[in-house]
């Protein structure tokens, strides 16, 4: 398939005075899994909500699947699966209940949705419970019945908000472990948005980074890490920073500087981490900064985060 | 159609599984009846020289259709404010459905509800009319006057943004819709200004085609009005919930 599986031009909600999302242009491509990471209020829901149909965009256009939101939402709906950010069911029905109505709205006959009823709950180990009310499910539980659910109609595109928010990490690495799973053998389409880095960094094969309802940054995730630079010295310390700061400037193999006052940390983003070491070094001392610790390090994909929002993840 | 009935079946499934509900509304049925039917029966004797309970019946059958739609309404907030609502926005299926299955399965439940009233009311020695059919079209009518109070508790509903909210505003045309009627005293007994207030009433129409057709007694409005009024009350009642339902999800 040539063409994208989501494609955005311009996307734009407002809710009054507010605009969540302010014209994301985001094209993924089929059999990819997406990754939209974003501080909380930056527009990740808004953009999942208008993109599968739930609210119409103020300004902009989309299409899913190759046709578009507003005009043909019907066809999208038929080709979407969808999880919300928060978990939306209906606690006294049992699972499989759940599921079986499910399968009914999107017209499965009988036959198929047994079966892949069976399956799915097989997959995501709810056999003992699938009977129970889902009053009684803990929240681990809940997830992955709305992940099943999500599934149940086998979608061309699966939308995930904040697919493994509040769980626990077993549960969490449990989760990544279906998506990739699903990605891998039936090509699915993911787009998922997440505030957990390391989420992004295990799954996507793009990740866009979203703040105030815009795009701040896009591509690969090793791409966007490698832009920074080769490696990262992280000095911790007291003093003049100013002039330290000045002084790094100055230095052609530095690429980014990053402070966070917070935790007297200083992060020099260099070519060489090993190699530049002592020149920092010097660097902090000769401007009367007194450096208490300091490593080298390579970048991650939170140091992109920080880089591009001015904020670091604290989940 | 179709997801119409699978909405349907969901609700109707969740009464049936929630033996609490579902035994709640049996029971106060029978207390509606039994207390309203016994009680009134000893005080008022004059009115038409006949049976008080035979009167009072359509009356509490209209309440409880009422109170149903009441029910209904409380049934779509709660998804709303669940989220539970995005499941089916997200699905393909007809925005009127979501509607439609809701006042459906209510309209199911307050014709239960009017099938028990109408059996306790024959265990306790009222008479009915001669005609089934005419049993027939009453309960067909009280379905329709169902439809169209859920209509208007959906539209409510649909626009509420809390619980309470939603109880404050049904509250305000709930007990006048059942103490503007004749539900307790035939019309003859009325003064003029408040009969032309009643005659606003749709319960009004539907409690005088109910004792006519279920009971045998005179009609006093004419039967074909009656009709005209309840139905045309169910279609007012359907376009008000589609109308807000429509508002409220175009954000
Ligand atoms: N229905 C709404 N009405 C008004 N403001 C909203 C609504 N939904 C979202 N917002 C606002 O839009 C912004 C983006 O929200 P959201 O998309 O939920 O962000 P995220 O999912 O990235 O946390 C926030 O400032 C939020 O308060
Ligand atoms: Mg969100």
């Amino acid at each position: 398939m040539a063409t994208a599986a989501i494609e955005t031009h311009g996307l734009v909600k407002r809710y009054g005075e507010v605009t969540a999302v302010a014209g994301v242009d985001l094209t993924i491509a089929p059999h990819n899994i997406y990754a939209l990471l974003g501080p909380n209020g930056a527009g990740k829901t808004t953009t999942i909500s208008m993109l599968t149909t739930l609210v119409p965009p103020t300004a902009g256009s989309a299409q899913v699947a190759g046709y578009d939101i507003t005009s043909q939402a019907r066809q999208v709906r038929r080709r979407i699966g969808v999880t919300f950010q928060d978990i939306v069911l209906d606690p006294d029905l049992t699972g499989r209940q759940v599921l079986d109505i499910h399968g009914k709205l999107y017209r499965m006959n009988r036959q198929e949705r047994k079966t892949r009823i069976t399956r799915l709950v097989e997959l995501v180990q709810l056999e003992e419970a699938i009977d129970r009310r889902v009053k009684t499910y803990s929240g681990g539980m809940k997830r992955r019945l709305e992940l099943a659910r999500g599934l149940l109609t086998d979608p061309q595109i699966l939308f995930l908000d904040e697919p493994t928010q509040g769980l626990d990490p077993q549960n969490r690495i449990g989760i990544w472990n279906y998506i990739r799973e699903l990605n891998r053998e039936r090509g699915m389409t993911l787009l998922l948005t997440t505030h957990y880095m390391e989420e992004a960094e295990v799954l996507a094969h793009a990740v866009g980074i979203i703040d105030h309802g815009k795009m701040v940054a896009e591509g690969k995730p090793a791409s966007l890490v490698s832009a920074l630079g080769a490696d990262v010295i992280r000095v911790h310390g007291h003093g003049d920073q100013q002039h330290f700061l000045h002084t790094l400037g100055t230095l052609p193999f530095v690429e980014q500087v990053q402070i966070d006052e917070h935790d007297n940390l200083v992060q020099v983003f260099v070519d060489n981490g090993n190699r530049r070491l002592v020149e920092v070094v010097q660097a902090a001392s000769g401007n009367g900064f007194r450096v208490e610790d300091i490593a080298v390090a390579q970048p991650s994909l939170g140091d992109v985060f920080l880089r591009h929002t001015g904020r670091t993840f604290r989940d | 159609m179709h997801a119409t009935y699978v909405i349907w079946s969901k609700h109707m499934t969740k009464f049936f599984r929630n033996a609490e509900e579902a035994l709640g509304l049996a029971i106060q049925s029978v207390l509606w009846v039994v207390l309203f039917g016994v009680g009134m029966r000893g005080i008022v004797t004059q009115v038409s020289g006949g049976d008080y309970l035979a009167f009072i019946l359509p009356g509490i059958i209209a309440l409880s259709a009422l109170a149903g739609a009441v029910g209904g309404g409380m049934m779509l907030l709660d998804e709303r404010l669940r989220g539970i609502t995005k499941e089916y926005l997200v699905s393909p299926i007809p925005r009127l459905s979501i509607l439609l299955g809701n006042a459906a399965s209510t309209t199911t439940k307050a014709l239960l509800q009017a099938l028990l009233m109408l059996l306790i009311g024959v265990l306790m020695g009222v008479r009915l009319a001669g005609n089934p059919l005419g049993w027939l079209a009453a309960l067909l009518l009280v379905g329709l006057f169902a439809l169209g109070f859920s209509g208007i508790a959906l539209a409510v509903a649909a626009v509420s943004r809390s619980i309470m909210g939603y109880h404050g505003m049904i509250f305000l045309f709930n007990l006048p819709l059942l103490f503007a009627s004749n539900a307790l005293y035939p019309l003859s007994v009325l003064p003029t200004w408040m009969r032309t207030l009643v005659l606003f009433n749709p319960t009004t129409y539907l409690i005088d085609a109910v004792r006519a057709l279920a009971f045998g007694a005179e009609p006093t409005l004419g039967l074909f009005s009656s009709t005209a009024v309840i139905l045309l009350f169910a279609i007012l009642g359907i376009w008000l919930a589609l109308t807000a339902f429509r508002r409220s999800i175009r954000r």
